[in-house]
């Protein structure tokens, strides 16, 4: 554990929520500091939507976001398990629970992981979603990583109630149905983006992000003017 | 898996349609609205930040009323929602601070006969055609079930909306949506919303005309969305302004 990556990433997120905040960008920012400060080889966050259904609200890359996906259709893993019973679920060898998870081990073998670990994300007495990491070689977690992806599923818990509202009501299903308009928003500025530029999904999504943080302004505000066209946006993804 | 909230929805609507011997239209969500939620009435309104915003439709005088006064006035919860991207719940309307934020309107709707408002905008990322209103009579707060079920009309109703221009762009036409459109309803996948972003390239037109003609593809081709999108995304598909979508085997 790098106690200096861990202070600083406090700090980023703290930076995060006080400033004109995005969700988004904070949920993949903390996938991200998963994976480089936990030793995760991938992570991503799953929020319930208003009717329970656990939805992919980020993913550190593509092959985690197909298996969170996967889990979700296929309605069997840890992810889920976790999110049900609100408790977390630790796997250090899949190998070992492919009778408990048939499907979703034989999906994780192909996308080349070994291990997972699943934080619920609760919000008083309700179960909002669930972080989850994922390692390619199997083993134990480390006890001391645990209580921080803890803290840090935590503060994404959190954050949900900070995002910025103009609006009487602050129902929390009412907060997740604006997180994930607020997704698709940026995954259509994605793909009109890749197409412009030619680029794949992953560099518009940094583009997008790298832009919004150099003109100090929130993602989906950037996402929304790329797709209304009512700004030239100078510099994105050039 | 129970029936989800968002097939329960589709259902009442349905319901609503076959009852009017008609395809599923923007009014049967209304009615569907008004029959499965504690209010009077429900009207909606087709709204844009560029073009000029219209009634749609009303299921009595006063919802049609209320949205005649926020359209005309430009200001009211309706107007709220669509501004802010976000549902505006105005349970008592009575309220001495909801006179201060719409003067005008406030006196108006009370003595129109509402006393009860909520406001639900229909949005899928950033398009966002128009807004559900809902009217009761007496005040009421809508309960988080309630509101779910509302939240899960609006969404509805911005399909149904997007789905009726098709004939206007292109898509099939003719009487009601085609077979099997409501099934991707529920369904979110990101590939859809990026597929979107894509084709306001490839055609040269805004979300809202990309989201329609990539829909109108799916149906025409007898596709799922997901499909269609996914192969949009992976450059197998491309579409184009003056000519038919063009499709290569091979992954670039």
């Amino acid at each position: 554990m790098n106690e200096r990556l861990l202070a600083k990433t406090f700090v980023e997120l703290a930076d995060t929520l006080v400033a004109d905040f995005d969700l988004i960008d904070f949920l993949r920012l903390l996938t991200d500091r998963c994976v480089g400060m936990l030793g995760a080889s991938a992570a991503g966050v799953l929020l319930a939507d208003r009717d329970g259904e656990l939805r992919v609200m980020a993913a550190s890359d593509e092959q985690v976001r197909l298996l969170e996906l996967f889990q979700i259709q296929n309605d069997e893993g840890p992810c889920l398990e976790c999110f049900r019973a609100g408790s977390p679920v630790t796997v250090p060898d899949l190998l070992t629970e492919t009778a408990r998870w048939p499907r979703f081990a034989a999906q994780a073998r192909l996308h080349g992981f070994g291990a997972v670990q699943a934080l619920p994300m609760r919000l008083r007495d309700e179960v909002v979603g669930a972080l989850n990491l994922f390692r390619t070689a199997p083993g134990p977690f480390d006890p001391v990583g645990t209580p921080i992806a803890q803290a840090l599923a935590d503060v994404a818990t959190i954050s949900l109630l900070q995002q910025r509202s103009t609006h009487r009501s602050t129902v929390l299903n009412e907060q997740l149905q604006t997180a994930l308009n607020s997704r698709v928003l940026i995954e259509q500025a994605k793909g009109k983006l890749a197409e412009r530029h030619n680029i794949d999904m992953e560099q518009a999504f940094t583009a997008l992000r790298s832009y919004a943080r150099a003109h100090n302004r929130r993602l989906s505000d950037v996402a929304r003017a790329l797709i209304d066209d009512t700004e030239p946006l100078a510099g994105l993804a050039s | 898996m129970p029936t989800s909230r968002s097939s329960r929805i589709r259902v009442l609507v349905a319901e609503q349609a076959a009852r009017r011997g008609a395809g599923v239209g923007v009014v049967d969500v209304c009615t569907a609205a008004v029959a499965a939620l504690p209010v009077g009435g429900a009207g909606l309104s087709a709204m844009s930040r560029t073009r000029a915003s219209y009634p749609l439709c009303s299921t009595d005088d006063i919802s049609e009323r209320l949205e005649e006064l926020q359209l005309t006035l430009g200001e009211g919860p309706c107007v709220d929602a669509f501004t802010h991207g976000v549902a505006v719940l105005v349970p008592d309307l009575r309220s001495g601070e909801l006179q201060d934020c719409w003067p005008v309107f406030a006196d108006a709707a009370l003595e129109a006969g509402a006393l009860a408002v909520f406001a639900l905008p229909l949005l899928n990322g950033a398009i966002s055609p128009g807004v559900l209103d809902l009217y009761a009579q007496v005040p009421v707060q809508l309960d988080t079930e309630e509101l779910a079920d509302a939240m899960a009309f609006a969404d509805l109703a911005t399909l149904v909306l997007l789905d009726a221009q098709i004939d206007e762009t292109g898509g099939p036409a003719g009487d009601g949506a085609p077979k099997g459109h409501m099934e991707d309803l529920g369904e979110y996948r990101a590939e859809i919303s990026q597929a979107t972003g894509i084709l306001t390239v490839q055609l040269g037109v805004g979300i809202e005309e990309a989201f329609i003609r990539l829909r109108a593809y799916a149906y025409a081709q007898g596709l799922r969305l997901t499909v269609v999108s996914a192969d949009v995304v992976a450059r197998r598909l491309r579409f184009s302004p003056d000519a038919e979508p063009t499709r290569t085997d091979e992954d670039p």
